[in-house]
């Protein structure tokens, strides 16, 4: 415990009038406690700053951080298969979206409108958490202006983020899900769905999922 | 119909005095929107001159209904969010609560690494709330320096807390059987040089703050909560200790790993003035603020490097049909969960005994009599977070 708390400077002023402390010939000058106290704050103007001058430099957050949910777009597309699994997990309720399929597509199925409603997000995180595909996950965009109710639901064509500029959070991911689930539940041989996390590495290839899944299963043999 | 309980709701007959005057008890609303409220409080204040005679706090402003939506959540783990935003400046020590309460229903183990983060994240969350409790009650008597100290040291911790859990405020962190995710690799390092150079701020926060003369004149002898009065109103925390009383569930009843940790519990002395007035609350809090870094160095050093956080989460959280009482010590109290499970994914009923909201009930007992100003005092030195008032 601090020594200075233990006999308090004023203690007996407020017992008995006749206790209060003397105060010495410096003290009555007054001057120097003056100077006392400005040397405090003289001290903090060569201290570093701690403060950002914010709308000049702005705050780039680390890849953990959990601005606002995005759909990853890659190749010109959603990854998102529509499956409704951020919706149900969502606390709030705020995600909304309508699944159609797509035989051309080899991703077979997209969602035909999807919506955050921006007003009910409170970032938890829970989307992106249960995502099977990568596909929702936390920018770093974190000063969200609407005027008006209507903007504030954010569809398609806001949401969209292409792959290659939220880079940093899913190599993130990728750490970090690994380091989540590598060590004892194994997803790659227990779970189909978790499998596809690995995709990633022949994405480009253009190859379905399902097609995907095959050629791991012929690997695998 | 609920009938308002106090002496003389109405208002009394004007009272002439001897030169002719006549004078008459009024009534001020302070409040909601007043800055050293601390959020959406409305005081009534029936006031003879410049004195106090009756206060009624007026609640219910921020009221979010936390207890029935946690019925409509379909899975246990959603309530996490909702319990951050309960008491948002101390997010963590709320969550942490609700994850121990489920643990004890559902007979979850956890391994040592989680129940290490988790005590160092509670402490610094707790150091983290006191050192706004102080801040603003510096602020609202008139002290504004200390107020901007206390902020940035603050904003260390936050700091640390982004790089473990990706939020500043409201975390989602712990989670029922574990954590969200590790900290990560220099968290170690992190923690302990905040704990080098927060000790000597403590120091410097006495010097300008405590035993400032202007301070202890406003808030030594003011709104005396005497021992008997906080026991028989159920206060707890700070609150409580500042009277006198030794009672902090983190020795009392100990949760998680507490057991295991060497600290001293805080109560005040009446150095200053009368036992358990607002000086005594106030440092209560600045002390503890050293016993928590205590903790911390402790659980610091006992830390193991291996363990999986997300070893004990169960797949599904179905606790059997069942119900928990637990309590855990916040930094304004004891926060209740009292959960009751019916053996589905959501609780049939969540209670959530929010310390703020009972502390805040001795509020008319001690304002009694207090000058119009030391009402200012009075509500910062009982630090509620109304967001926890009203639920």
């Amino acid at each position: 415990m601090s020594e200075n708390l233990e006999i308090p400077r004023a203690n007996s002023i407020y017992k008995k009038s006749t206790e209060e402390r003397k105060l010495s010939f410096l003290e009555r000058i007054y001057l120097p406690e003056i100077f006392r106290g400005l040397w405090f704050t003289l001290k903090q103007m060569f201290q570093p700053k701690f403060t950002m001058q914010y709308p000049e430099t702005r705050f780039d957050p680390p890849p953990i951080f959990r601005g606002r949910p995005v759909l990853v777009e890659d190749n010109g597309q959603e990854r998102c298969v529509a499956c409704g699994l951020c919706a149900r997990a969502c606390p709030p309720l705020a995600i909304s979206m309508q699944a159609s399929e797509n035989s051309d597509d080899p991703k077979e199925r997209y969602p035909t409108f999807f919506e955050i409603n921006m007003l009910r997000c409170i970032y938890c995180g829970y989307c992106e958490e249960v995502c099977p595909e990568e596909a929702i996950v936390m920018s770093k965009d974190y000063d969200l202006v609407f005027s008006e109710r209507e903007e504030a639901v954010y569809d398609k064509t806001k949401l969209l983020v292409r792959k290659e500029e939220l880079k940093e959070r899913l190599d993130y991911l990728r750490e970090y899900k690994n380091r989540q689930f590598g060590s004892f539940w194994n997803f790659d041989e227990e779970n189909n769905i978790h499998s596809v996390r690995n995709r990633d590495k022949r994405w480009e290839t253009s190859l379905s999922l399902v097609e995907m899944i095959e050629q791991q299963r012929k690997e695998a043999k | 119909m609920f009938k308002e309980k106090g002496p003389d709701v109405t208002f009394s007959q004007p009272v002439e005095e001897a030169d002719g005057l006549k004078t008459q008890e009024m009534i001020i609303n302070m409040g909601p929107q007043h800055p050293s409220t601390h959020g959406v409080l409305r005081v009534e204040l029936t006031l003879d001159g410049e004195i106090v005679t009756r206060a009624v706090p007026h609640i219910g402003y921020l009221h979010r209904c936390f207890e029935k939506h946690c019925e409509a959540m379909n899975e246990y783990p959603k309530v996490i969010p909702y319990v951050d935003r309960m008491d948002y400046v101390a997010a963590m020590n709320n969550e942490h609560g609700f994850a121990i309460a489920m643990e004890q229903l559902m007979e979850i183990e956890l391994n040592d690494r989680v129940e290490h983060i988790r005590v160092i994240m509670a402490e610094l969350q707790r150091i983290a709330s006191h050192l706004l409790a102080v801040g603003t009650f510096g602020l609202d008597i008139g002290a504004f320096t200390p107020f901007l100290y206390c902020f940035s040291e603050r904003e260390k911790i936050l700091d640390i807390f982004e790089k473990a859990s990706g939020a500043r405020l409201l975390y989602n962190y712990i989670w029922i059987g574990g954590l969200m995710n590790d900290v990560p690799d220099d968290f170690k390092t992190d923690v302990s040089s905040f704990v080098k150079t927060f000790r000597p701020k403590i120091k410097e926060l006495n010097d300008l703050l405590s035993n400032n003369k202007i301070f202890l004149v406003r808030t030594a002898n003011v709104g005396v909560l005497p021992e008997k009065v906080a026991i028989n109103y159920g206060i707890s925390g700070p609150s409580l200790r500042g009277s006198g009383v030794k009672w902090d569930l983190r020795r009392d009843d100990p949760y998680s790993i507490y057991d295991r940790f060497e600290f001293d519990v805080v109560v005040g002395k009446g150095e200053v003035g009368t036992l358990g007035d607002c000086w005594d609350r106030y440092i209560v809090r600045v002390r503890e603020m050293e016993e928590s870094l205590k903790i911390i160095e402790q659980a610091l050093e006992s830390m193991p490097d291996e363990g999986d956080v997300h070893e004990s989460i169960p797949k599904k959280i179905r606790p059997p049909a069942g119900e928990i009482y637990s309590r855990t010590e916040t930094p304004r109290g004891e926060l209740g969960y009292y959960v009751i499970s019916d053996k589905s994914t959501s609780p049939y009923r969540v209670k959530a005994r929010a310390p703020s909201f009972v502390n805040l009930s001795v509020l008319p007992a001690i304002s009694v009599g207090a000058m119009i100003a030391d009402m200012v005092a009075i509500i910062g030195s009982i630090d509620i977070v109304l967001g926890e008032v009203d639920r």
